[in-house]
């Protein structure tokens, strides 16, 4: 467990991962495409435009994951001061933003054929709208808050803050009446999803959080040399 | 050609927009990621070489240093 907290360790494993992951992301986002897009069947009802799913479903997936992933990091970082885990939250956080926001123009795209609406101010849409803001001002907290130690408070507080959203974006379909339909995908309650698109749906999440490791390994790296950069200059001092 | 699996039933449209979005922004992603990651790595080996002879081994026996000049080199 402590080789894992090593950032010389973690630095050397990041390069060859990102190779494997590499190989492996083209030919994986090929088939996730062709079945989500082609061979999966039309929704009884939805028709085609249930295929949105199969882009829409992951990346509120990766985007919440991601949220969750970074507070769990600020609080262990608050606690403990680990040095590696600053990078790992800095290098998860635009990656969140990024499929958030997919998420969410995915949803719109999604809601006007289904719904007759592009945006609705429900309690789904609202709160995962929210979560973006939480991402932004998480992004802001570390890259404009000079002083270490504020950076440290201000991100797990942002953090700490977002994960309640998190069990609102998570139960708002339950607590309130919306346009979203509540959650067809669950591991304690029966699935509603068939199984000819439970397979596309599980190769495109694949493929999503495949892509999402090849950017956070080079996210990792990037933040890595950002700081052995500023050993070099202590050097030439 | 058979333009049904364009069209989609009329849904085509937000199908499709919805999967070239999200392969724009993940290809823009990628791409301003890998950009980034080169020009660093450019940059620290640069530095690197700036060094003295002495300091520049120095810098190499760190683990991490050592990795980025072998993973420059390689590229």
């Amino acid at each position: 467990m402590i080789k894992f907290l090593n950032p010389s360790y973690v630095f050397k494993i990041s390069g060859k991962l990102l190779n494997l992951f590499k190989t492996i992301l083209i030919p994986l986002v090929i088939i996730g495409l062709v079945f989500s897009l082609f061979l999966s069947p039309e929704d009884y009802i939805q028709g085609d435009s249930v295929r949105i799913m199969y882009i829409h479903v992951p990346a509120a997936w990766i985007s919440l994951f991601s949220f969750a992933a970074i507070s769990f990091f600020c609080i262990l970082n608050f606690l403990f001061k680990l040095k590696n885990v600053t990078l790992i939250y800095k290098s998860l956080a635009p990656i969140g933003l990024t499929f958030n926001i997919v998420a969410v123009v995915t949803g719109s795209l999604w809601g006007q054929p289904t719904w007759g609406t592009w945006w609705a101010w429900d309690a789904r849409l609202t709160s995962m709208l929210v979560l973006m803001f939480f991402y932004i001002a998480f992004i802001f907290s570390y890259k404009f808050v000079s002083n270490p130690d504020r950076s440290i408070k201000a991100c797990t507080l942002i953090s700490v803050l977002g994960l309640i959203n998190i069990v609102i974006i998570k139960y708002s379909v339950e607590w309130w009446s919306t346009l979203h339909q509540p959650a067809s995908i669950s591991l304690t309650n029966e699935t509603t999803v068939h199984f000819s698109m439970l397979i596309p749906l599980g190769l495109m999440v694949f493929a999503l959080f495949m892509y999402v490791a090849v950017i956070f390994l080079m996210k990792y790296r990037i933040e890595t040399i950002r700081i052995k950069k500023k050993g070099i200059k202590n050097y030439e001092l | 050609m058979n333009f049904e699996i364009f069209v989609m039933n009329g849904f085509g449209i937000y199908v499709w927009s919805s999967f070239a979005f999200t392969f724009l922004v993940c290809l823009f992603l990628f791409l301003r990621t890998k950009k980034t990651l080169k020009k660093l790595e450019k940059e620290f080996v640069k530095e690197a070489h700036n060094l003295s002879e002495d300091r520049l081994k120095e810098v190499k026996k760190q683990k991490i240093a050592k990795e980025i000049l072998i993973s420059h080199s390689r590229s």
